[in-house]
């Protein structure tokens, strides 16, 4: 293995824990765009995507119907705790429902500890068959699916945000919520489905990525910090910049990990963190 | 109907307040306390050694006891925390009044443990990596094999097959510290040299990068002292990178559940143990095999699967608190230290027992073996 092929495996190592960070992020993102909350039960819905996946490819249903079931269970769940536990104190302070959103973190977490109990599961990949080698460097192919699937979220989400009456109603109500109403917007409405939207991107990533790992009842906690982290450094609501960032994010840990020193990978990440918080509040790809 | 419904809501209040201990109150009891890792990233090791103790409990009791006094196993979940284990053995101590306390799942927890069994004087059997020092800790005592016996178990099996050059891939944090010391003080005496050191964070979904570092340095095996998923992780990412020479990791991996995380990975994996992960290689003579066959056989009947390293370690520190409680016939916790720590000779299932004041561990390196896994089963290496 020649120096090349070292930096194409950092490379493709950062690829893969990238996208992991990058899909999270934009789940957090999406729920932040629209009703400028930060979910911090995100991890759990990761969880609930891959494990639901697991449970029914496992019951004999085929990947693909799987994968959409269990993108579909989270959205209900998610929908449910909204109209449940998010709508009826939806005036109250940022403080009340970030700690209700931890709560039902870890109510869900509790929850998928009675269901699926504390022993972890594994997920075959998508496609079977060897890693791909470029320059003696090895992918595995779900990281491709991984790539392939967050592109086509970021399209999907794009034309949704941008395109659609429903989604720019949705940013309405996200930057004036008072203004959207006013012009006949149902601002409730809008936060139901920013949380359906965000609860089945959770879930989305922890299907895709679920082949990676080994998934057990607690395994949301990291996804979440470091999806959190990459969404402050691209930006809180920017969707294309969290990915960025997640990606971004990746890289560092592994270049650091390969480059420098295996020791040093958190501090550099919490160290890029702390010079956007304090050269770039808004984010590393923003305009201003 | 009314009534019956509050009938049994008096009666369910009253079986949760006053738990079976208030009627063995009546009577003399032996309680002791077991801390174990029912929730939190530890938790699929803490339900064996809870299962463990409470059958080992059962088993006691039904044979009558000690000198016909009960035993009385509490137990609280640590959620696989230090601060949270610190509490409930302050709790087990100084509210529930335990004679003596099992239990714990790491070197962290272990410790946490370990200076609450000093301060309050309760012996405290722990099941972990935490290698005791008995002028430091004089109320502890470890059915855990020593991390070095672990560690020659392999050595001596790398020297067998000529492997002299070993990388290191350790977890941040003490265990890691913990691995890659033992390592390096054994290496020379067994003609191996340490070609490299790489770190990696447990919650990390990737080990590539180190892989591929460590690659460079034309290793014969690799060597992480790490249990369950990220040593399952570094299996996965050796095979992924077609990094074909042994993986050695630690004996926390010697049970079922590890086995079912590695079913479908090719890397070979050498996972030091206890004799109980193989009690069909065993001879007839070894003075381990008849309590390991027989705790095998009532973990069969009572949970449908056999019992692993961490059941073993768990029965092993009950029968050890029984044998000084048999010795002592008082429930002195000083007096059943003291009384522990006289135990020579003694078989159990993790190896002939033989305390002394320097040494509060008991077994010995001849008290493991080295496995492997084969098609999904439990091999010893060629």
């Amino acid at each position: 293995m020649n120096d090349v092929s070292h930096i194409i495996q950092f490379l493709f190592s950062g690829i893969t824990t990238g996208s992991i960070y990058a899909l999270i992020a934009v789940s957090l993102v999406i729920v932040y765009k629209a009703s400028q909350l930060i979910c911090f039960a995100q991890g759990e819905f990761f969880v609930f995507g891959a494990l639901s996946m697991i449970t029914l490819t496992s019951k004999g249903l085929p990947m693909p119907i799987a994968f959409f079931a269990a993108v579909f269970i989270s959205v209900c769940i998610g929908s449910l705790i909204q109209q449940v536990l998010i709508k009826p104190i939806q005036g109250s302070s940022v403080g009340n429902l970030i700690v209700m959103t931890i709560a039902i973190s870890l109510a869900l977490r509790g929850l998928a500890l009675i269901i699926w109990g504390r022993e972890s599961y594994i997920l075959n990949p998508y496609t079977k068959g060897e890693p791909l080698f470029v320059f003696g460097a090895s992918l595995q192919i779900q990281v491709l699916w991984i790539v392939g699937i967050t592109i086509l979220v970021l399209l999907i989400i794009w034309y949704f945000f941008e395109k659609t009456s429903l989604g720019i109603a949705m940013r309405a109500c996200a930057e004036n919520p008072l203004g959207a109403s006013l012009m006949g917007i149902s601002v409730q409405k809008s936060a139901l489905f920013a949380w359906a939207w965000g609860a089945g991107i959770g879930a989305l990533a922890g299907a895709v990525v679920a082949p990676l790992l080994f998934i057990q009842y607690t395994s949301g906690v990291m996804p979440m910090i470091k999806g959190f982290i990459a969404m402050s450094i691209g930006g809180l609501g920017s969707i294309a910049g969290s990915v960025m960032a997640g990606f971004l994010l990746g890289l560092v840990e592994s270049y650091t990990i390969g480059l420098i020193s295996s020791k040093f990978s958190d501090t550099i990440v919490f160290a890029l963190l702390m010079l956007v918080l304090i050269f770039r509040p808004n984010g590393l790809f923003s305009k201003s | 109907m009314r009534k019956l419904a509050v009938f049994i809501l008096i009666a369910f209040f009253a079986i949760s307040i006053f738990p079976a201990g208030s009627y063995a109150q009546a009577q003399k009891v032996y309680k002791i306390g077991g801390i174990f890792s029912l929730t939190g990233y530890l938790s699929w090791l803490g339900e064996y050694k809870k299962k463990a103790a409470e059958l080992k409990v059962e088993l006691i009791n039904k044979a009558g006891g000690i000198n016909g006094i009960p035993l009385q196993l509490i137990s609280y979940d640590d959620t696989s925390s230090p601060e949270q284990a610190s509490k409930v053995a302050q709790r087990l101590i100084s509210k529930d009044n335990v004679v003596a306390m099992a239990g714990t799942a790491s070197v962290p927890i272990s410790g946490a443990v370990a200076s609450m069994a000093n301060r309050y004087k309760i012996p405290t059997i722990i099941n972990s990596g935490y290698a005791v020092d008995t002028a430091k800790d004089p109320f502890l005592f470890n059915t855990s094999h020593k991390t070095d016996f672990a560690v020659v178990t392999a050595f001596r099996y790398f020297q067998k097959k000529g492997i002299t050059k070993l990388a290191l891939l350790m977890p941040i944090g003490p265990l890691g510290e913990l691995g890659s010391n033992v390592a390096r003080k054994y290496a020379q005496e067994y003609k191996i040299t340490i070609v490299g050191e790489e770190k990696f964070d447990v919650k990390a979904p990737d080990v590539t990068s180190q892989l591929a570092k460590i690659r460079t340095m034309n290793p014969q095996a690799v060597f992480s002292f790490t249990t369950g998923e990220p040593a399952a992780l570094i299996a996965r990412n050796m095979e992924q990178l077609n990094l074909k020479v042994p993986f050695l990791v630690s004996h926390g991996n010697a049970n079922p559940g590890f086995l079912k995380l590695v079913a479908n990975i090719n890397t070979e994996i050498l996972v030091p143990s206890g004799k109980v992960m193989k009690p069909d290689a065993l001879s007839d003579n070894d003075p381990t095999k008849k309590k390991i066959l027989e705790f095998n056989k009532s973990h069969m009947e009572k949970y449908k699967e056999p019992a692993n390293y961490f059941s073993a370690e768990l029965a092993d520190a009950i029968d050890l608190i029984v044998e000084g409680l048999k010795i002592t016939k008082s429930a002195d916790p000083v007096k059943l230290r003291d009384a522990i720590e006289g135990i020579k000779n003694y078989p159990a299932m993790q190896g002939v027992y033989t305390f002394t004041a320097k040494d509060h561990h008991g077994t010995k390196p001849d008290d493991m073996i080295l496995l492997t896994i084969k098609q999904g089963k439990w091999e010893i290496p060629k």
